[in-house]
């Protein structure tokens, strides 16, 4: 569904991405791993439209979207997570669900209808297939650091995507909702179809839940595997796991 | 030659000459409001109301010593000066509280403080036109190609080049001026060192209306100066340092230069309505190059 | 459609407002009555800029440029031409639509600053234009005398057209800022790089937004030639794009109404300020107007950057933070 081919990204002299390669079938559950500053964020960046590739290719369903920008990529069914809470702080969680639904319904631009009423129970349903119901009048920015994690899911599935990428989902919460969160990730690939990539630091966390991780160090894609495999290499054992 | 090839030989370098000398006015006064928007990130709008407090104060400094060329150099040094105090002032007192502040504050200041400024200049001055002659040596006109140049304007031709080879000595080979262009890039990293943040700002905001005084003082000789200058010029400057390239000096000369003499052929062509020329200039640039000429320094 | 409109708290207290000046002409004098249309005018003006700028976080920063266009096309084609005046009063929203289309697609290219300072230029070209072409504008005088329809030419008749016309635009302000696209505006402001995540088309939406904004803008400007029955290039001057957005910001900007309170509150003040004389060395206070001006923006900058309805909000549903604050009405 999604391939990435020797993708290289420079800012001025720093090389972020310098030779990256991924697959992603669908249906799967891929994981990207890697210390800080190996490259993990700039890689979503590059395939969601965010940034620009210097070289290489990105191949959705074959089609090459490396130059198109975030809204359009989007509307290819792509839909993603930001690493750091990238929500709508002044609204309410439920209007914050609802931007994305209108977007993906295509009823943003209505000039004339009430947007309360519209897309409700759409947006009920997000809001309750990731724990969130009780709080949808809640204004966003009150929220707990974890609930801004989980709104920030909720608003890529407000799009209904085929390909849902998160950017390191559990950054800074705590073991529970971690744990919560990944049995999430793995609910909706299951129960909804989605084919889901996304990147952590938690080990034990990936190798819990991927069908295929990718490693990077230094903008560069070490090895790309089933998660026995990876453990396996003693590249990776040497570059990321030994020392940890 | 024939007398019409002659004639428009003459017209024609006229306002060459006429549109370069008035490109370096808008360049000194556009390198002080791109160097304060690179480092601050923030237009300066009340950089007009200095240039034009610098033109003021010259024309006061100019009449004090009786209208004579000493008066005049005096108060090229002298304006300048007065008018960095002024924004001193103004940035200690109030601007320096905002920096942690969401930029559309800092930004509302300086509208608040063109504003303010504006009408200080009216109750200090009042509303009538002043003028000033420029120091005896450069007064009257030598004939280029036919056509008599004021000699003012030969001066302003050396001043310009010289005024951007000092800013760009100063910013690339003084420590102040390293520190100012590092931080125009990356803010965060020279508070990280150890810099202290506030006084680069400061600084820079200082610097750039020293600019505007500058060209203020040196303006004066050439028009009227009265209130309702600073609208004018930050037009135009706005204007400049857009189709420039965001931020950036070498941008800030480009753009003057563009701007100068499409507006001094447009005199040429169409008087009336000349103001249109520059005008047209920035649509056709902004068409092809919608972020400006050269790159923006962010 | 209308149904949540009439459930909002703040209906009640505008229905009765609305009544109170429906019949505030049988009590007031003339000059009162002009004053309020004054304010009627600058009010809408202020509310169709803050659609922008509070609503969208644009810095349309010479949106008076727009007031102008709808003023000046509707005011000479009343004044030259024999158009009807129906059609005089829609050409003026319609040619400040599309100037706003114009200018707008060149700087929503820029980021957010450089849209204003780009913006400030562009529209100063119609003022100099308006400025100089005497022959078609009247230049520096302006035009006056312009026929203006009997029925809203008297003072009282000119009062009820403005504040029909103000109702009507404020109702449909208020469905589209409750709309999906005022929504996704909304969410633009707060996160832009989010919505383009989304899948929304964020230049297209905003340049939408401006030339809803300059529409109603134009109106605006249209009522002002109903009621002043003249036009100079004062419109399209600068520092009154200026007075508007303070008048925005003065009543609370990310408010419904508080564009209506900092409209009432300038225009007062500035009708108070013109009237002093002799204050110690200054004999005409009023035309230091525009100093007044910017201590009031440092005033509203360092103590109440949210403005005088956005302060009252958050104070008076400080209890109630956790729940959202919608953009209420008032």
């Amino acid at each position: 569904m999604l391939r990435v081919e020797n993708l290289h990204k420079a800012f001025d002299e720093f090389k972020a991405v310098n030779g990256a390669y991924l697959s992603v079938e669908k249906g799967q559950l891929v994981a990207v791993i890697g210390p800080n500053g190996a490259g993990k964020t700039t890689l979503f960046n590059l395939i969601c439209g965010q940034l620009q590739p210097d070289t290489g290719r990105i191949l959705l369903n074959d089609e090459d979207i490396a130059k198109l920008p975030p809204h359009i990529i989007c509307r290819r069914g792509v839909a993603r997570s930001f690493q750091i809470a990238n929500i709508f702080p002044r609204l309410s969680v439920f209007r914050n669900v609802q931007v994305s639904i209108l977007s993906q319904q295509n009823l943003s631009n209505k000039l004339f209808r009430p947007a309360e009423r519209l897309v409700v129970e759409e947006t009920k349903r997000i809001l309750e297939s990731v724990g969130l119901l009780g709080k949808e009048m809640d204004v966003a920015g009150s929220l707990s650091h974890g609930d801004k994690r989980i709104l920030e899911i909720a608003i890529a599935l407000g799009n209904k995507p085929d390909l849902l990428i998160l950017d390191e989902p559990t950054a800074g919460m705590s073991p529970d909702e971690t744990a919560t969160t990944m049995a999430l990730i793995q609910r909706l690939a299951t129960e909804q179809g989605l084919t889901i990539l996304f990147c952590e630091h938690d080990m034990e966390v990936v190798f819990g839940t991927a069908q295929s991780i990718m490693v990077m160090q230094q903008g560069q894609t070490i090895i790309q595997a089933e998660p026995e495999a990876v453990r396996q290499n003693s590249e990776v054992q040497q570059a990321y796991l030994g020392d940890a | 030659m024939e007398g019409g090839q002659a004639a428009t030989l003459a017209a024609l370098s006229s306002a060459l000459l006429v549109g370069l000398s008035r490109a370096m006015i808008l360049f000194i006064v556009t390198s002080g409001l791109s160097f304060v928007l690179g480092v601050l990130r923030v237009p300066n709008v009340a950089h007009g109301s200095l240039y034009m407090i610098g033109a003021f104060v010259a024309y006061s400094i100019c009449t004090f010593f009786g209208g004579g060329s000493i008066g005049f150099w005096l108060a090229l040094i002298i304006a300048p000066l007065v008018v960095a105090l002024v924004s001193l002032v103004a940035e200690r007192s109030l601007f320096c509280h905002l920096y942690q502040r969401e930029h559309l504050m800092l930004l509302l200041f300086t509208f608040a403080l063109m504003l303010i400024l504006g009408d200080l200049t009216k109750i200090v001055w009042g509303a009538d036109y002043r003028s000033i002659m420029p120091p005896a040596v450069l007064q009257g006109s030598v004939s280029i190609f036919g056509s008599p140049f004021p000699k003012y304007n030969l001066f302003l031709l050396v001043i310009g080049p010289l005024v951007a080879i000092g800013l760009w000595l100063f910013s690339t080979k003084t420590k102040i001026g390293k520190i100012a262009r590092a931080a125009a890039v990356d803010m965060e990293m020279v508070g990280a060192i150890g810099i202290n943040v506030s006084w680069v700002f400061a600084f820079a905001f200082v610097l750039g209306c020293l600019l505007a005084g500058l060209g203020g003082a040196l303006v004066a000789p050439t028009i009227s100066v009265t209130i309702g200058m600073d609208h004018n010029i930050i037009i135009e400057a706005f204007l400049i340092v857009t189709i420039g390239g965001l931020g950036n000096m070498w941008g800030a000369l480009v753009g003057s230069l563009i701007f100068g003499i499409t507006q001094s052929f447009g005199v040429l062509l169409l008087p009336q309505f000349a103001i249109v020329f520059p005008y047209l200039a920035v649509v056709i640039v902004l068409t092809l190059k919608p972020t400006g000429m050269l790159k923006s320094v962010w | 459609m209308f149904s949540e409109m009439f459930r909002q708290k703040g209906f009640g207290i505008s229905i009765g407002i609305f009544v109170i000046l429906l019949f505030a002409p049988s009590f007031l004098s003339r000059f009162y009555i002009y004053f309020l249309a004054v304010i009627f005018v600058t009010a809408l003006l202020a509310m169709s800029l803050n659609l922008c700028v509070g609503h969208g976080m644009l810095f349309q920063f010479h949106h008076g440029a727009f007031y102008g266009v709808g003023a000046y096309t509707a005011g000479l084609l009343l004044a030259k031409t024999a158009v009807p005046w129906w059609m005089a009063f829609m050409a003026g929203p319609l040619a400040a639509a599309f100037a706003g289309l114009l200018i707008g697609m060149f700087c929503i290219r820029l980021n957010r600053l450089y849209f204003g300072m780009l913006q400030i230029s562009l529209g100063s070209l119609l003022w100099a234009i308006a400025f100089r072409w005497y022959s078609l504008t009247g230049g520096d005088d302006g035009i006056h005398g312009i026929p203006i329809p009997d029925f809203i030419a008297s003072t009282t008749g000119s009062y009820y057209f403005v504040l029909i016309i103000l109702a009507i635009c404020l109702i449909l302000l208020y469905l589209i800022l409750k709309s999906p696209f005022g929504s996704t505006l909304q969410a633009i402001r707060d996160n832009p790089e989010r919505c383009a995540a989304v899948g929304i088309h964020v230049r297209r939406h905003q340049l939408k937004a401006i030339v809803i904004a300059t529409f109603f803008g134009g109106v605006a400007g249209v009522l002002f030639v109903v009621v002043e029955g003249s036009i100079f290039p004062d419109l399209l001057f600068w520092v009154l794009s200026l007075e508007v957005f303070i008048m925005c910001l003065l009543g609370g900007w990310f408010t419904f109404a508080g564009p209506i309170l900092g409209a009432a509150i300038i225009v007062s003040l500035r009708i108070f300020v013109g009237s002093i004389h002799n204050i110690g060395p200054l004999e005409n206070v009023g035309e230091y107007w525009t100093l007044i001006l910017g201590i009031i923006l440092i005033l509203l900058i360092f103590f109440l950057p949210e403005g005088i309805m956005g302060y009252n909000y958050r104070k008076l549903f400080h209890s109630r933070s956790k729940y959202a604050t919608e953009s209420g009405t008032e």
